[in-house]
């Protein structure tokens, strides 16, 4: 909240605290408006202070104008559709081209610069919400990112640093010549550690408290922040580790195929219908969730991800499901009637 | 077209006469091709970038305090990275917009000085409800727009009855601290 305590002194000003309590009134009454005892405490509380009345007229005066703003949209969800979309398609472009500084987005312009060489470089590649991409990378080094995915790049003297700063990578280590301006590690950090291929092939997932590492090719070496000064942990083609703040353990067999993605798909074997939700949300915008009592169901099988509304589309033909789409972004699924 | 060349001739023509002006035609004439270029690589297409460039400085010359500057460039880019988002989000809007309107019969379909007037609602809104997280934004929306109670809310989106009443009050008091405090 984008609050600054001095500009809540100000003389005359209602304290931040008494604008929370008059904005809690109106809720409060938008939602029992027929309580008659709570009309009346409220009004107490306004008649209590000076600034509790100023609070309260500008708090009413404020939501009056949203509403009625927001009513002269005709046309019933055209005003939050409008807004929805917009504010994520903002939010898309603001997170490609300007805050994250990125110098190009998936271009191969800067191939062209030299005064440092490769020695030191260092370019930022994003995707946007259902988008992938490939990027091939000047040392050989290969990128795949997956939706809503971004990495920045650091080669220095020391080393070659892929930060994935969120999302998905396959990195496909490409094959380095010793004494090439390239014979330095390639590692690739996520929030949980730093990952070394070596000639590999592998897949980095960034999840809200872990990280997913799947070794399809090759050896990854785990360096944690907790095994600093350890060995660090081998990972070899066919294994899949997961790594939070504590740990990096073997990760129980998948219910889905990690890398699928790449090819256009989701291959899953008897994952939930909830987690398949989840997956299936990573690569459109809006909500898309199911009613607790179907969560649990099974599914196995091959999807593209494509067109993610076809995808949807087709689970009530294998599941006892049907779908409901609230708005265009705002998808449920629940137990078929 | 007409209008970028009388903004240069005013920049111009302000910018001799006393010293904060003088600081922005300095500024203007050796960072000027440099903005261009910053804003072009962001919006994609040069005559918007030739825009924006000017806008930036006329914000200048609107400025009343000194302009001593010890990175110039960062500062431009201050002021041209919240025009460009203003510039986004216009074109966000109306695309999104459209896009929504295209899926209503043709009898409910608004008329181009309707759509105008609409477009100017709904950007005084967005601009209101930048910075809140998503989710506090689709709750607040979900109660304004469409009139949701907060239990509805709390179903439809998968979120407690407590988490919805939260989000709707701060959403209120950001755009609050947004109308009365800044």
């Amino acid at each position: 909240m984008p609050v600054d305590n001095l500009s809540l002194t100000r003389r005359g000003e209602p304290h931040q605290q008494v604008v929370k309590q008059a904005i809690h009134w109106l809720l409060r009454l938008r939602n029992n408006s027929a309580n008659a005892r709570l009309r009346q405490q409220c009004e107490v509380w306004r008649a209590e202070h000076h600034e509790h009345e100023l609070a309260w007229q500008r708090v009413q005066s404020l939501q009056a104008e949203l509403s009625s703003n927001l009513r002269a949209v005709p046309g019933a969800q055209v005003a939050f559709n409008t807004l929805e979309n917009s504010a994520q398609g903002l939010g898309r472009r603001q997170a490609l081209k300007l805050l994250s500084g990125a110098l190009l987005i998936g271009s191969v312009a800067w191939l062209g610069k030299d005064a440092v060489g490769w020695q030191q470089w260092t370019a930022d590649f994003a995707t946007a919400t259902g988008e992938r991409r490939g990027f091939q990378l000047p040392d050989g080094t290969r990128l795949e990112l997956n939706t809503a995915s971004a990495v920045d790049l650091d080669y220095n003297a020391q080393q070659r640093l892929i930060k994935l700063t969120r999302g998905e990578v396959i990195v496909t280590c490409g094959g380095i010549d010793e004494g090439s301006p390239f014979d330095r590690p390639l590692r690739v950090q996520s929030r949980q550690g730093v990952y070394e291929g070596v000639g590999a092939r592998f897949i980095l997932r960034q999840d809200d408290d872990c990280t997913r590492l799947s070794v399809t090719g090759g050896m990854v070496l785990i360096h944690s922040p907790l095994a600093a000064g350890g060995t660090p942990t081998q990972v070899q083609a066919g294994q899949s580790y997961l790594i939070d703040h504590h740990q990096a353990k073997l990760a129980p067999p998948l219910d889905m195929d990690a890398g699928a993605w790449v090819d256009g798909l989701i291959v899953t074997r008897n994952m939930r219908l909830g987690d398949f939700l989840d997956e299936v949300g990573r690569y459109r915008h809006g909500y898309l969730t199911c009613a607790a009592d179907i969560a649990d169901l099974r599914l196995s099988g091959v999807f593209r991800l494509e067109n993610t509304d076809r995808l949807l589309a087709i689970l009530p033909q294998t599941l006892p499901v049907q779908l409901r789409y609230r708005t265009r972004w705002w998808v449920t699924l629940e137990r078929q009637a | 077209m007409t209008m970028r060349l009388i903004i240069i001739c005013d920049v111009r023509a302000v910018a001799s006469m006393s010293s904060p002006e003088f600081a922005v035609q300095a500024l203007y004439s050796s960072h000027h091709g440099w903005l261009n270029t910053w804003l072009r690589a962001r919006l994609g297409n040069a005559a918007d970038a030739a825009d924006l460039a000017q806008d930036t400085f006329v914000r200048l010359l609107h400025r009343t305090e000194r302009l001593e500057l010890k990175a110039p460039r960062a500062f431009l880019r201050t002021i041209a990275r919240g025009l460009v988002i203003d510039h986004w989000r216009r074109e966000e809007i109306e695309r999104a917009y459209l896009e929504t309107i295209a899926h209503l019969p043709e009898s409910e379909t608004p008329s181009v000085e309707a759509r105008a007037l609409v477009l100017e609602l709904l950007e005084s809104i967005a601009r209101m409800l930048e910075g809140l997280k998503p989710k506090v934004r689709q709750a607040f929306l979900l109660a304004q727009c469409e009139g949701l109670t907060h239990k509805h809310i709390a179903e439809q989106m998968g979120l407690s009855l407590r988490s919805v009443e939260r989000y709707v009050a701060d959403a209120l008091y950001h755009c609050y601290v947004l109308r009365y405090e800044t």
